[in-house]
């Protein structure tokens, strides 16, 4: 009876901000999302083959439900959702494999404005519904892109450190080897060398096992131009350390990054994001790097909301600019959305 | 209870010839009969030997229609963790030894390791030209791997033979596979990654956990396992 109690009062308050509560289909095609995020998801995926060996997977998650629905019915301007549903996802503990999912979104736009108003329009329902105060993490994963790109490496670990910046487990794995100044493997390298000659005198346009000689040499040449040993791992490593440390009041972000620029010698090119200039009703924001990190399709400002007291987690958000694009949109449609953390708020 | 135990071994090529020879070493006699599928242990206590594919043995072991079997680890590992957890391994054997690795064309000169091929793989998906391909007949293993590595934009070719021509004849762009010497790598121009080894394999005797659980057959078949160690 909570529950119902909860989500029936929530979405009525999203409601009257002109939300419109929408229900999704409830079987997707799993090609859609196998596409799109390879086989790290398809892992999660409740599938299923229909006579025609055509792949179909219940729904896994709702944000995703309402991009498809966007793409397919709404098609163009901007259209705000709200949903109280369920998702399914294979587990391999004890999880149960339906998530109770509420949420909202704001589909087509790009706005400081839209952000501004997920991020008051959750926290301030969840203030009215479950009457305690919260606490709000805000980030901007752009901000640590910008310090990747201030920094001393080679083009593609610059890649690989955006890439997986999602990855906690992964992304400390990256930092130690970062350290550890191991990249290229000398007699190998030297042995590759030697087809390298060789190659050089084949078709550039033939191809072996789906990629053009001309590619394969290119890359080659790159990575011998951009030799890892170059660069202070070690130093770098520690730059990203602190910057993932840096947790204070939203209100004096820029400055605190301002600091540490000046200390590591970088340019974050700050003027660029406007986190700093949010006009959030709750005035317990605090700016946290480390935030953000679980969610491998946003693409700019995060949000998490905790219950004041306790460190428990209420609900989280993000943008996603190109999401909607990977799932099949023509044209690139900007989106934010966040999620109620339903089960914590039964809890309480 | 039941006191007959029956035994898996598999039922074709080294490996089954290797698990017969390991019993007769043991002075365990098992009545080699070529053709048909069910023999037995002459000289030990009520048994049933049951010849089936090393794939099969894993199975039966977990739903307690074998108790005791010998099969691959790689096998073992590769099952899905509902069967591994009936499954207990009491000895690695010192036969059957095979690594599971990741192998990309000889050609590939700028790809030594896992690395390298996430930048490929991404390298594929913004050409908009699909997933990096794995060719593999270890799906979950792979994937296992190639996740933990940091490879996520790759989709699995399943494989029933002849893996390593994938590459060469467009079904996949790499391969993840079993190695021994490394020589059939080498023939069809693949090469293994330097940090590409998955799982180091060989044969080992496999007990079903649910067949421990019974008393009489616990002493029983401690006590063939104490004859073959």
């Amino acid at each position: 009876m909570k529950s119902k109690k909860y989500s029936e009062a929530l979405l009525n308050l999203f409601k009257k901000k002109g939300f419109k509560v929408k229900e999704f289909e409830n079987i997707i095609e799993s090609k859609i999302i196998i596409e799109r995020s390879g086989e790290i998801f398809k892992k999660s995926l409740l599938s299923f083959e229909d006579d025609n060996g055509k792949n179909f997977s219940l729904r896994p998650d709702l944000t995703i439900s309402a991009c498809l629905d966007y793409i397919k019915n709404i098609k163009r301007g901007i259209y705000k959702y709200a949903y109280f549903d369920q998702a399914f996802r294979r587990t391999f503990g004890k999880e149960s494999l339906v998530r109770n999912q509420l949420g909202c979104e704001i589909i087509g736009s790009s706005n400081l404005q839209s952000n501004t108003e997920i991020i008051n329009l959750i926290d301030q329902s969840l203030k009215k519904v479950i009457k305690y105060r919260t606490t709000i993490k805000i980030n901007d994963i752009n901000i640590f892109y910008s310090l990747v790109d201030s920094l001393k490496l080679p083009s593609r670990w610059r890649l690989r450190l955006k890439r997986h910046f999602w990855r906690h487990d992964y992304f400390k794995e990256l930092i130690t080897r970062l350290e550890s100044n191991s990249d290229l493997q000398k007699n190998v390298f030297e042995l590759d060398k030697k087809f390298y000659f060789k190659m050089k005198k084949l078709k550039k346009n033939e191809k072996i096992a789906g990629r053009k000689i001309n590619e394969i040499l290119n890359r080659f040449e790159k990575k011998i131009k951009e030799p890892r040993s170059n660069i202070n791992g070690a130093r770098v490593a520690q730059i990203i350390r602190d910057f993932l440390n840096i947790n204070c009041p939203l209100k004096n972000a820029r400055n605190e990054l301002k600091k540490f620029e000046i200390k590591n010698k970088i340019n974050l090119k700050l003027n660029q994001f406007d986190i700093f200039d949010l006009k959030l009703k709750n005035k317990n924001a605090m700016f946290s790097a480390n935030i953000g990190r679980s969610v491998e399709y946003y693409t700019g400002l995060v949000f998490e909301i905790y219950k004041k007291s306790k460190s428990l987690n209420l609900a989280s958000g993000g943008r996603y600019d190109n999401l909607m694009q990977t799932l099949g949109a023509k044209t690139k449609v900007a989106a934010i959305g966040g999620a109620i953390n339903y089960d914590n708020i039964l809890k309480l | 209870m039941s006191k007959l135990i029956k035994i898996g071994l598999p039922s074709k090529g080294r490996l089954r010839e290797d698990s017969l020879k390991i019993f007769k070493k043991n002075k365990l006699s098992i009545k080699d009969t070529k053709r048909n599928y069910l023999s037995e242990i002459k000289n030990f206590s009520i048994n049933e030997v049951v010849f089936s594919h090393a794939r099969e043995i894993i199975e039966r072991l977990a739903d307690n229609s074998l108790d005791v079997g010998i099969s691959g680890f790689d096998l073992l590992k590769e099952s899905l963790p509902g069967i591994q957890k009936n499954i207990q391994v009491f000895s690695r054997l010192n036969f059957g030894f095979a690594n599971l690795i990741v192998a990309v064309p000889n050609a590939w000169i700028d790809v030594q390791t896992i690395a390298d091929l996430e930048e490929i793989s991404f390298e594929f998906k913004d050409k908009n030209s699909g997933k990096l391909r794995v060719a593999t007949k270890y799906p979950n293993l792979t994937n296992d791997f190639l996740l933990s590595k940091g490879l996520t934009q790759y989709k699995i070719v399943n494989s029933l033979g002849s893996t390593e021509i994938y590459p060469f004849t467009n079904q996949s762009e790499i391969v993840t596979d079993i190695a021994s010497s490394g020589a059939t790598l080498k023939a069809n121009n693949l090469r293994i990654l330097k940090d590409g080894n998955i799982l180091k394999s060989s044969a080992c005797i496999l007990v079903s956990k649910k067949s421990l659980k019974d008393k009489t057959k616990r002493k029983i078949i401690a006590s063939l396992l104490k004859k073959l160690n």
